[in-house]
């Protein structure tokens, strides 16, 4: 597979206080498409930072990345909007499903801010992927009528409806029980086969082990980098 | 097109936070309610007396209208009474011959209040001797079926003949008799109905009787226009006043425009014609309008000034449940900065939720506006029984929605904003 991300000199800082608090220090990694990554690290090691940053929800303070074959380590705004609509997908730990609207719709939300999508394709494609995770026998319900793993699931379809080249999954099992565990990883497993980059972002080992590459971070360097 | 479906999508959006949030939406509604049905009902009710008052003054002539009555003369001319001959045809035959601007004189002899008597009824009235220049200046007609006016030969022959205002026809005749033709006394002498006038009444509102009905003279201040007896003014001279002296003139000017430079021509000429002494005095509608649009213009500031204040009041409603909404939703902004929403995504959203509610506000104040307008009328009818109805008018519906969008898209503006500029992976970690 080709080449997604090509990170270098990464550096993130915050002012805390009167204090420069370095989340990264100095980054330099490679993300390849259709990867299975997890990003260890106790809290506080920068690894939320880096998935921020690579999840076009933040900017570093210095360094570059290579996304898809362009510069984007200082965009806009609405240029990052974009990138995270065409490219990222986004699962959290709290599933993040808007209360109020329907699973369906909850799956079809990064659509509407796709230019591209009409109103019976975003349905379409959110009907496709909710497919895909097993929840399509589900469309009408509101996310508090679903279990955790059921919620799970459908955060899985929304970070896949719009075909991203990446997912981030941040402490995707965290409150989930056991039995959920493996479904949720194997599910975000089985997207490696649709050339989608997975991130695992965990402080979890037993988590981390599902993935193909670990990559451990600490006070925001690169400890140690392998493939399993 | 982009942007209209993404404002499409934004309003369908916005309508149902709207409804998830009933009690909410209608608790910040409240404010634009009451601040767009006073505004409509109050522009509403003061277009009611404004039009009113319009009639009035056309009632009386018109801007273009100058009135010349007898005047006693000034101190300083007192010791000159016995040259004063009062106001006479040989006036109206100057005015007429001197100033062009003047399209009309119409000159009257009042013979005074008598009593008509037809086949043994009896009605009091005024009677006045006019020329055909009556109608154009007081702005009044003789429909073709109900006869003719004074013409003319009439004042040139000294004929008896009359034409009567509308309320006397009603009074002195019963209702299956045509008055046409028909012979009526006055003072023992014969005259003939040869016309009617026409009745008097306001355009655009109904006058209402005290019982609800629509009054046949026509009510309050234009029942009395409706009253008079009119003869030639040649008959009214030499029949019953026995003198030349006319009561008044009543001029008409060819444009309001010209009415100050008339006003002084005509002091001029009657000071000519006077040898000097002022024994008459103009008046015009100008002043009583003046009057008038300065009572409308301090009514629609007041009212529309309350009427500003509560919609103020409700742009300040909408803003602060735009802002608890936003403080309720700052996950919901996270997630959805994080599917790929732009800050202008979520400045829309929420611009277009504080639309919708400051749009429905406006409607619902627009159906109260009809309510209270129905109360005032109701209230004015049982006060002032010849009460003037206001007329709800679509302009004003529609400018009082319009503000009210206004104020709701002002007070949307910041929360909005506020929204929109929301750091998404702050928004997320918001418990």
């Amino acid at each position: 597979m080709g080449s997604l991300a090509t990170i270098r000199g990464l550096h993130k800082t915050y002012l805390m206080g009167d204090e420069t608090v370095h989340a990264l220090d100095g980054v330099d990694l490679d993300f390849d498409r259709g990867e299975y990554i997890a990003i260890l690290g106790p809290s506080g090691s920068g690894k939320s930072t880096l998935m921020h940053i690579l999840g076009f929800m933040d900017t570093p303070t210095k360094g570059s990345i290579l996304f898809a074959g362009e510069e984007v380590s200082a965009l806009s705004a609405d240029r990052r909007a974009w990138y995270r609509s065409n490219h990222v997908g986004f699962v959290f730990q709290s599933f993040n499903l808007l209360p109020r609207l329907s699973v369906l719709e909850n799956v079809a939300l990064p659509l509407l801010y796709r230019e591209d999508f009409t109103e019976d394709a975003r349905e379409a494609a959110a009907k496709v992927a909710l497919e895909r995770v097993g929840m399509s026998h589900r469309l009408t319900h509101r996310p508090t009528q679903l279990s955790g793993g059921e919620r799970q699931r459908v955060a899985i379809a929304r970070a896949i409806v719009a075909r991203p080249s990446i997912v981030f999954a941040d402490e995707p099992t965290g409150n989930l029980d056991v039995k959920n565990v493996d479904r949720i990883l194997d599910l975000l497993g089985s997207l490696l086969a649709e050339g989608i980059t997975v991130v695992l972002v965990t402080h979890d080992l037993a988590v981390a082990a599902k993935a193909k590459r670990v990559i451990l971070m600490r006070a925001g360097q690169v400890q140690e980098d392998r493939r399993q | 097109m982009r942007l209209l479906i993404r404002i499409r999508a934004a309003v369908i959006n916005g309508w149902r936070e709207l409804l998830a949030n009933k009690v909410r939406s209608l608790l910040s509604m409240s404010g634009i309610i009451l601040g767009v049905a006073s505004l409509v009902a109050m522009v509403t009710v003061v277009q009611g007396m404004v039009g009113n008052f319009r009639q009035f003054v056309d009632a009386m002539g018109g801007i273009e209208k100058i009135t010349v009555d007898k005047q006693s003369l000034p101190k300083e001319q007192e010791h000159l009474i016995e040259l004063s001959e009062g106001l006479t045809m040989r006036d109206v035959e100057q005015i007429k011959a001197t100033i062009p601007i003047v399209r009309y004189v119409s000159p009257e002899a009042r013979v005074g209040f008598e009593k008509l008597v037809w086949e043994g009824r009896e009605v009091n009235t005024m009677i006045n001797g006019v020329t055909p220049d009556y109608l154009p200046v007081a702005k009044r007609w003789v429909e073709p079926s109900q006869g003719r006016f004074i013409s003319d030969l009439d004042i040139l022959h000294k004929t008896d003949v009359c034409v009567l205002g509308s309320s006397i026809v009603a009074e002195l005749f019963p209702p299956n008799i045509d008055p046409l033709g028909k012979v009526i006394r006055v003072k023992g002498k014969r005259f003939v109905v040869i016309g009617l006038l026409n009745n008097i009444e306001a355009q655009g509102m109904e006058i209402r009787s005290a019982s609800g009905g629509k009054s046949k003279g026509g009510g309050g201040m234009w029942r009395w226009r409706n009253s008079g007896v009119y003869i030639p003014i040649s008959t009214a001279t030499s029949k019953f006043n026995g003198n030349d002296r006319l009561s008044g003139l009543g001029l008409q000017v060819a444009t309001g425009d010209d009415l100050n430079y008339a006003v002084e021509q005509v002091e001029r000429t009657l000071l000519q014609t006077h040898n000097g002494l002022k024994d008459f005095s103009i008046t015009t509608n100008e002043q009583t309008l003046e009057d008038f649009r300065k009572t409308e213009v301090a009514f629609k500031l007041s009212l529309g000034g309350v009427a500003g204040i509560s919609l103020f009041v409700g742009g300040i409603g909408i803003m602060n449940v735009m802002l608890a909404s936003i403080n309720e939703r700052i996950r919901e902004i996270g997630v959805r900065k994080a599917v790929g929403a732009r800050g202008s995504d979520l400045f829309l959203q929420f611009l277009s939720e504080a639309a919708v509610i400051s749009v429905l506000g406006g409607i619902i104040g627009l159906a109260v506006s009809v309510g209270i307008v129905s109360i005032m009328n109701y209230v004015l009818m049982q006060a002032v029984p010849t009460g003037v109805v206001s007329k709800f008018d679509w302009i004003i519906m529609l400018q009082g929605l319009s503000f009210s969008v206004v104020v709701g898209l002002i007070a949307g503006v910041y929360p909005a904003l506020r929204a929109a500029s929301l750091d998404p992976i702050e928004a997320l970690r918001h418990e």
